[in-house]
């Protein structure tokens, strides 16, 4: 007996990488069992596999949405979207899986509610998570304004959700210069009043939280902001693990009102 | 009446905000609108919580009161006038400044502009559409607006408000007219129905009115929605139910809003002071059972009766109500129809969607219903999968109360701590954890 070798497709954690790889991995035909993704730098190196370095590129990541948003639909697509944010090793594996699932079905836009294949449920269940954070942050991101009146808002998430949060600030503030920093993955989304976002990778910035200098009004506002959060609790109702549950400890130090200090 | 004068904004702030907490709305869901590319905001139609207070509130919108003045002396309100409190009012600037620049820090989804009355109904409403209108024209804030509509005031009036707003309430206060007699000297059943109607006949022309030209202005997009306090006067759970029922039916009501009653003044017609804190045990209860109304098919003659006018403190409304119709389980997952999976402990509403979903690709076992977020610890003495109940198990009240009861069905101990638990409500537990996941509506947001 011969044990079969797995071909094992190695790619950056980023969208184009894991998508470059599942394009490699698609062209060649394999099945479930004779091929996986893997991430750079999250290597567990396996006797019988094969690893291949990824040539990544736009053209690939592209057609892969492309075939995916065609057989398997848009809402599939974003599921997969956000599964591949996510911060799990083996979420290439299971985009893949997904994408292999869904061609033995009759009607390959069903894969979703197929909730009984692993492969699935992980896609599900990442994009679920993502797709949480995404939402949460909508919301605890906070905004300051810097001396030169652009807004600057430090995340540090666990997911790669700035793709998730841009096109919202981007509608919602379109006539604001802001930029929002994400620590965990040295990422930027800077967008330009009245102009398009861009999504910047940069780790030279990333010491510049220390420097920022805010503008006079900004901790005036600070300051209002705090005292409403404080005077709107009804004290007899307190009820901090509710609090809890609600406002995870994790977004508390990227937001004015949990702020000890000043 | 102590007014000051000269009072910074920071102390206006904390007045008009400690004077507004009590109102127990916050949310900011029922709409969605994108930026024209000319001003400030948008709308989500699930709503954003944007912090959560130290009370476990969720923080959505700038809920303010425009003056804490006020004509009127409600027994239960911290405003009324027989009450010495320091008195101050905002100026429409002011409340535009502050909602503008809590916006674009994006501390908050929009405002929630509620008001004491200001010499007269019509005189408040008038500052009150003043306030909006710079609002939305001048400072041209296409976020989200809640606003009080002012029982007696002119009607012409609440309607160019409401062409401002998302959303308007008029409170219901009690759940009864002769409570409102008892606590609420002067108002009527008759004065906060009308502008209810008013608002309600508005919006269903302005549907059509949209259907014709599909630019026409929008009036209360998000709808409507009132709230009424539980605990201060004798009704009963059963009636109060009745209420919501009709107001849903009736006045086509978004969300009907209960406030356990928080002892702020001393008053004989109030009911005594004690230690136990406000009722917030039974406000959970009538929210859940307002979440069987809406979402899961039931209907509160259902839920309760004459004989039985009261919530079980022990079992959530629906558990309580299968417990009394045993003879209606278990129930067959691979066949019974989805309203019938509505009404199993155990299954929410996402749940039974995705399990009507998911068998048509193949017979469902107790191992799916678990990937599906069935709460099976619960729904296991209700149902089957291909016949089969999970354990051997009686179908029995006693025995299922007792079971459940010991596998942890929290409850005793909240009933004498008042741990307040909002997300028992939600039967699918497996996402729990990831409450946001459970879209903002689906954790209730006061
Ligand atoms: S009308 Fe009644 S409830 Fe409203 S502020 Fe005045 S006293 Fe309070």
């Amino acid at each position: 007996m011969r044990a079969v070798m797995k071909t094992i497709y190695v790619c950056s954690d980023t969208v184009t990488g894991i998508f470059s790889g599942i394009y490699d991995a698609w062209k060649a035909g394999m099945t479930e069992e004779e091929c996986g993704i893997a991430l750079k730098g999250m290597l567990e190196q396996q006797l019988f596999c094969d690893y291949v370095e990824v040539e990544e590129t736009e053209h690939k990541a592209i057609a892969v949405e492309a075939l995916i948003k065609k057989h398997l639909g848009r809402q599939a697509y974003w599921d997969i979207y956000h599964a591949v944010l996510s911060s799990d090793r083996e979420k290439g594996d299971a985009v893949l899986g997904t994408m292999l699932a869904a061609k033995t079905l009759p009607d390959s836009t069903k894969i979703m509610e197929h909730l009984s294949h692993p492969k699935v449920e992980k896609v599900f269940e990442l994009s679920r998570n993502v797709g949480g954070e995404a939402h949460a942050l909508k919301g605890f991101l906070r905004f300051r304004e810097l001396e030169n009146g652009v807004l600057y808002a430090r995340i540090t998430p666990k997911a790669q959700v700035l793709t998730c949060l841009a096109p919202h600030f981007a509608d919602r503030l379109p006539l604001e210069n802001w930029m929002i920093h994400d620590k965990t993955h040295d990422m930027f989304v800077v967008h330009e009043a009245g102009k398009k976002w861009v999504l910047l990778w940069d780790e030279l910035w990333n010491d510049m939280d220390g420097n920022l200098q805010f503008s006079e009004k900004e901790m005036e506002y600070e300051r209002l902001w705090k005292g409403f959060c404080h005077t709107i609790a009804i004290e007899s109702r307190e009820n901090p693990r509710c609090q809890l549950q609600h406002l995870p400890l994790r977004f508390r130090p990227n937001m004015v009102e949990f702020d000890e200090k000043s | 009446m102590r007014i000051q004068e000269s009072m910074t904004l920071y102390e206006k702030l904390n007045i008009l905000t400690d004077a507004a907490k009590y109102d127990v709305a916050c949310t900011s869901s029922g709409t969605s609108r994108k930026n024209d590319g000319t001003g400030m905001g948008s709308c989500e139609q699930s709503g954003i919580c944007h912090s959560f207070s130290a009370d476990g509130r969720c923080i959505s919108l700038l809920k303010i009161l425009f003056t804490n003045e006020c004509i009127y002396d409600c027994k239960y309100c911290v405003n009324r006038r027989s009450n010495d409190v320091v008195r101050t009012s905002f100026t429409p600037d002011e409340v535009c400044m502050l909602t503008m620049e809590f916006y674009r820090r994006n501390y908050i989804e929009g405002l929630f502009l509620s008001s004491g009355i200001l010499k007269s109904p019509d005189y408040t409403m008038e500052l009150i559409y003043a306030t909006l209108y710079k609002l939305r024209r001048e400072c041209n804030f296409q976020g989200y607006i809640h606003v009080k509509a002012i029982p007696g005031a002119n009607q012409e009036l609440i309607q160019r408000v409401g062409f401002l707003a998302d959303r308007m309430s008029v409170n219901l206060e009690l759940p009864t007219a002769e409570s409102l007699k008892m606590l609420a000297p002067h108002k009527t059943r008759k004065k906060i129905l009308t502008p209810m109607r008013l608002v309600q006949t508005r919006m269903t022309e302005n549907k059509q009115e949209i259907q014709l030209y599909r630019n026409a202005p929008r009036f209360v997009p998000a709808g409507q929605s009132t709230q009424m306090i539980i605990g201060a006067t004798p009704e009963t759970d059963y009636q109060i139910m009745q209420v919501a029922e009709s107001l849903y039916q009736k006045f086509e009501l978004k969300r009907v809003f209960y406030s356990a009653f928080v002892h702020v003044n001393e008053d004989s017609a109030l009911p005594a002071k004690t230690d136990e804190g406000p009722p917030l045990l039974r406000e959970h209860r009538l929210y859940q059972a307002d979440w069987l109304l809406r979402y899961y098919h039931f209907q509160a003659g259902e839920l309760l009766s004459e004989e039985n006018p009261n919530f079980n403190v022990l079992f959530d409304p629906k558990c309580n109500w299968a417990l009394k119709h045993l003879e209606q389980f278990p129930v067959e997952i691979n066949r019974a129809d989805y309203k019938m999976l509505l009404r199993v402990p155990g299954i929410g509403y996402k749940s039974a969607v995705r399990i009507v979903k998911a068998r048509r690709l193949g017979s469902l076992d107790f191992q799916d219903l678990k990937k599906i977020g069935v709460v099976l610890k619960r729904a296991l003495y209700f149902i089957t999968c291909s016949g089969k109940m999970m354990y051997p198990t009686k179908i029995e009240e006693d025995y299922i109360t007792r079971n459940l009861l010991d596998s942890g069905e929290k409850l005793p101990k909240e009933i004498t701590n008042m741990g307040y638990r909002q997300l028992s409500l939600f039967d699918d537990v497996r996402f729990r954890e990831n409450f946001y996941e459970s879209s903002y509506e689906n954790h209730i947001c006061m």
